[in-house]
């Protein structure tokens, strides 16, 4: 089914979802838009083109705690976090964001152990996807056409939502959105006219055109791994690069984390927080050696870790080309650029 | 893992304490379980490891250095680290009493390939500190169930001099029996030494053990390994049947973290353990 | 005006003829990226690489960053604004580069623009300084005759609140931290290995991006910078959420140069203001 809201009125959509459970959705801060957890209602604000963070946050915070322990005292005492997790929804994700959850399910929610953190919370989520707004000119960043996403992509969230004028289109994609949104009284059906508008604009995404190189995932594997050697090569690629882990912490795909003990006047939680391979002790050993001191190596294990091992790990790109990395690089290191130049290399 | 959570750790405590080398900066400890629960899902196979757990000081990825044969307890053997980057686990379990509890994960990464060293000749060489999880694939081989499925075994383990052998009095075990070909060496012996003296790639290349259906097991630090293989390729050895165990710096030991992949392969979940073939197909990121 | 387009001619044409004299052998300038309101900083090694050089009014980098991952000895040639040209003096006087491997190339500029916003760059956020401070050659002609407001004009506001006052504006701007470090690695001066925060003995912070560790992280950095931090505002423009690290750097700056006279870079002659002694200096620490 296709509901609708007149945007002005979204606080009241946003107050019923909050009555229902826990909202995530973006508010507006100094530098742009981040999803936050929603407490007023009138700071919901949808006038904004992306989020500066992705909303990985939403199954992967920033700093999930493990366990409580207190010092000198018995394992048996220490006590695990127990997610009490109320129903979420993550509201106005577009669909290159979308597209990542679903890449990092492989990983987390798939392959080998389960992570139960992400597992428990992906479950308790329903998404509501956003198209992104087709009268507002793209941002020379974005790239994720190249990836096979387009500006309108309904496939991976639960309710697909498409701006009509001063008003919002919903419809339900899953059977989970589906239900929700036969649950959510206070919008009105839309008339057909709307249903077929839905559709066209789904249509018309495919037209919004970004950054575009033809990436086939198995050639691009099979390439980074013959330059990887190529210390000339890497070494332009990241002459600029400041090496700090904006990139990592803005991306939707980075997944590297650190496993922490904070520990103050005897008691203490080991929490697992991000991390970044552009980090210079990322890999530091005890014993002193680290394999990788230099920049350029750095930034080839990114590169390579996104377009080359995790494509033969998984079996696909862990990049969506939502331009954030690129976006908010001090110097400007544009991903995109370097993919292009390591299929010429 | 507890509550079938693989990041919380389960409880052991500490029954034994041996110190292994004469600069007391290594020590075998042995664990047992807290809970029964635990200790019976505990299967491992030589060449695992298992995440050692302090809270508040951190966790360090130790290689299980007892044999799966060896029934009610764990041991690891650990080196306090310290001279570069300060060990928070390792000098604080060094600092450990019997009786003292930790927490444990495990087992983790992959093993020796058993099923692949049956019915083979298999040499073993390590070198220093790295000879834990070697030891546990020998005892678990020389075990009276596991013996007749291998064929000869020869040992080959050196350290810089003989304070720093580990294991001593098992070496002493070895070279009694006659099922078991053991060649123990130093870089440099003492006045109560009598036996070899001699670095491992030199011994090796003196007991140049037969290619044929052999597999070579090798651990040891880097110089070991880069002296070490030459000797093996020159004796006709495949790098298929060439085995080693990688050292990453890990953190949740289970694939998840990102932080010690070589290439495409995380050493904590797809190795540690690797043969050269594997190695050579993989970039050179170590 | 600042005539951007020649800058950029003789920024190109000087880095060509060292380059081909061999007198260095690599010019820190900046480059072109994916697309014209986004430079790169960029090193040209080779002549061929001079025709990628750019200079617009959004080339902010302070190149003086990337001095210290050349090995000690290098000849290098670097582009240098105002406030870049101190940083490379802060780096001389700590001794991290020498002077006479050096060739300086001074950019005088009026209107550099920050790409985020599109807002002209001026005192507010920076030092506020049009002309290179030390210099082999100058790109373009000097500014003269535009006065530009003190750096520490933007201060007064601040200096209103009072201690309290201030520990809960700072308290709610390091919340927002999500300890990226891009602030220490766009910083020149920030060149420690290992910086103090990723020591594990002593743990002087946890890692986690909330408001202790953010605290301690920022709070000491600020202080690490002290009588060091000649305001090119980098550190604030790196930041993805907006903290205003200026604000804090210009303020430790200002009480700085009241206790001991001295402006951050302004002289090789100088001596660093938390490593010299002098029997004059402010006895107000005492107070």
């Amino acid at each position: 089914m296709v509901k609708k809201i007149t945007i002005e009125k979204i606080s009241e959509l946003v107050a019923v979802l909050m009555e229902k459970g826990t909202l995530l959705a973006p508010v507006k801060e100094v530098s742009g838009h981040n999803f936050a957890q929603i407490s007023d209602p009138q700071k919901v604000d949808l006038n904004f083109y992306n989020t500066i963070m992705s909303p990985k946050n939403a199954f992967f915070p920033h700093k999930e705690d493990f366990v409580k322990y207190k010092i000198g005292k018995s394992l048996a005492e220490a006590e695990a976090t127990v997610l009490n997790l109320k129903p979420t929804f993550l509201f106005g994700v577009r669909p290159c964001d979308v597209k990542s959850f679903e890449i990092m399910d492989i990983h987390f929610n798939a392959a080998g152990i389960v992570d139960p953190y992400w597992r428990a919370r992906r479950e308790a989520t329903t998404i509501f996807g956003y198209a992104y707004d087709l009268s507002v000119p793209l941002d020379s960043a974005d790239f994720y056409n190249t990836l096979g996403i387009y500006a309108a992509d309904p496939e991976g969230s639960d309710i697909f939502m498409v701006k009509k004028d001063k008003e919002l289109l919903l419809k339900g994609i899953t059977p989970k959105g589906e239900k929700l949104l036969g649950e959510l009284s206070s919008l009105a059906r839309v008339s057909s006219a709307d249903e077929n508008y839905f559709e066209e604009y789904i249509k018309r995404g495919k037209e919004y055109k970004t950054r575009f190189t033809c990436v086939d995932a198995q050639a691009i594997a099979r390439k980074l791994e013959t330059i990887f050697d190529n210390v000339d090569f890497w070494t332009k690629m990241s002459s600029a690069c400041l090496s700090c882990g904006i990139c990592t912490f803005v991306c939707p795909t980075c997944y590297c984390f650190d496993i922490c003990d904070d520990t103050m006047f005897g008691k203490g939680t080991r929490s697992r927080v991000w991390d970044a391979c552009m980090f210079t002790d990322f890999t530091l050993e005890a014993s002193g050696h680290n394999p990788r001191t230099q920049v350029y190596q750095r930034l080839r294990q990114k590169i390579s870790h996104k377009y080359s091992y995790h494509i033969r790990k998984y079996g696909v790109i862990s990049c969506v080309g939502c331009g954030r990395c690129t976006r908010h690089c001090p110097v400007n290191i544009d991903i995109y650029s370097i993919v292009e130049a390591a299929l010429k290399a | 893992m507890s509550n079938n959570n693989p990041y919380i750790p389960m409880p052991v405590q500490i029954s034994k304490i041996v110190n292994e080398v004469d600069t007391n900066d290594i020590k075998t400890f042995r664990f047992t379980f807290l809970n029964k629960e635990d200790e019976q899902n505990f299967k491992y196979l030589p060449g695992q490891f298992a995440e050692l757990s302090i809270y508040g000081k951190g966790e360090s990825p130790i290689g299980i250095a007892s044999s799966p044969t060896q029934q009610g307890f764990v041991e690891f053997t650990v080196q306090r680290a310290g001279a570069i980057v300060p060990g928070m686990v390792t000098s604080a379990l060094h600092d450990m009493d019997e009786g003292g509890e930790i927490g444990l994960r495990g087992p983790l990464g992959n093993s020796w390939p058993i099923e692949f060293l049956e019915n083979k000749n298999i040499v073993v060489v390590g070198g220093g500190f790295a000879f834990t999880t070697l030891r546990s694939l020998i005892n678990y081989m020389l075990h009276k169930d596991n013996r007749s499925r291998f064929g000869e075994i020869t040992v080959i383990y050196g350290a810089r001099t003989p304070g720093l052998l580990l294991y001593k009095d098992e070496l002493a075990l070895w070279e009694k029996r006659d099922d078991i070909k053991s060649v123990i060496t130093v870089d440099k012996g003492d006045e109560t030494w009598k036996g070899r003296q001699g670095f491992v790639p030199a011994v090796c290349k003196e007991v140049a053990p037969s290619p044929k259906n052999t597999v070579a097991v090798i651990c040891g630090p880097p110089i070991m390994i880069k002296f070490t293989l030459p000797v093996f390729f020159d004796l006709g050895f495949s790098k298929d049947n060439i085995l080693t165990s990688l050292e990453m710096r890990m953190k949740c030991g289970i694939g998840k973290c990102g932080r010690c992949n070589v290439g495409y392969k995380y050493v904590c979940s797809d190795g540690p353990v690797f043969s050269l073939a594997q190695l050579e197909e993989l970039p050179r990121d170590f | 005006m600042t005539d951007f387009k020649k800058i950029e001619e003789n920024l190109k044409k000087e880095s060509k003829r060292l380059l081909e004299a061999g007198d260095v052998t690599v010019v820190l300038a900046y480059g072109k990226g994916f697309d014209e309101s986004h430079p790169m900083p960029y090193a040209a090694k080779a002549v061929a690489d001079v025709e990628n050089i750019v200079f617009n009014e959004y080339c902010n980098y302070n190149m003086a960053r990337y001095l210290v991952r050349y090995p000690q000895g290098t000849k290098i040639a670097i582009a240098v604004k105002a406030a870049d040209s101190r940083a490379v003096i802060v780096l001389i006087q700590e001794e991290k580069v020498k002077r006479e491997n050096l060739v300086i190339l001074g950019i005088p500029v009026q209107g550099m623009k920050n790409p985020k916003t599109g807002e002209i760059i001026d005192s507010k956020t920076t030092c506020g300084m049009y002309n290179p401070v030390l210099y082999d050659l100058l790109l373009g002609e000097e500014v003269h005759g535009s006065k530009s407001a003190s750096p520490y004009e933007v201060l007064m506001e601040y200096e209103k609140m009072d201690k309290d006052a201030r520990w809960e504006f700072w308290k709610k701007e390091l919340d927002k931290c999500i300890r990226c470090y891009a602030c220490r690695k766009a910083c020149p001066m920030c060149y420690c290995d290992p910086c103090f925060i990723d020591q594990s003995k002593p743990k002087w912070a946890d890692k986690a991006p909330q408001s202790p560790g953010n605290m301690m992280y920022h709070l000491t950095r600020f202080q690490h910078l002290a009588g060091r931090c000649i305001d090119c505002g980098e550190c604030s423009r790196a930041c993805p959420v907006g903290i205003p690290l200026y604000l804090f750097h210009k303020k430790v700056a200002k009480e700085c140069e009241e206790m001991f006279k001295q402006q951050a870079g302004m002289s090789i002659e100088d001596k660093p203001v938390l490593v010299d002694f002098r029997v004059e200096d402010s006895d107000k620490i005492l107070e």
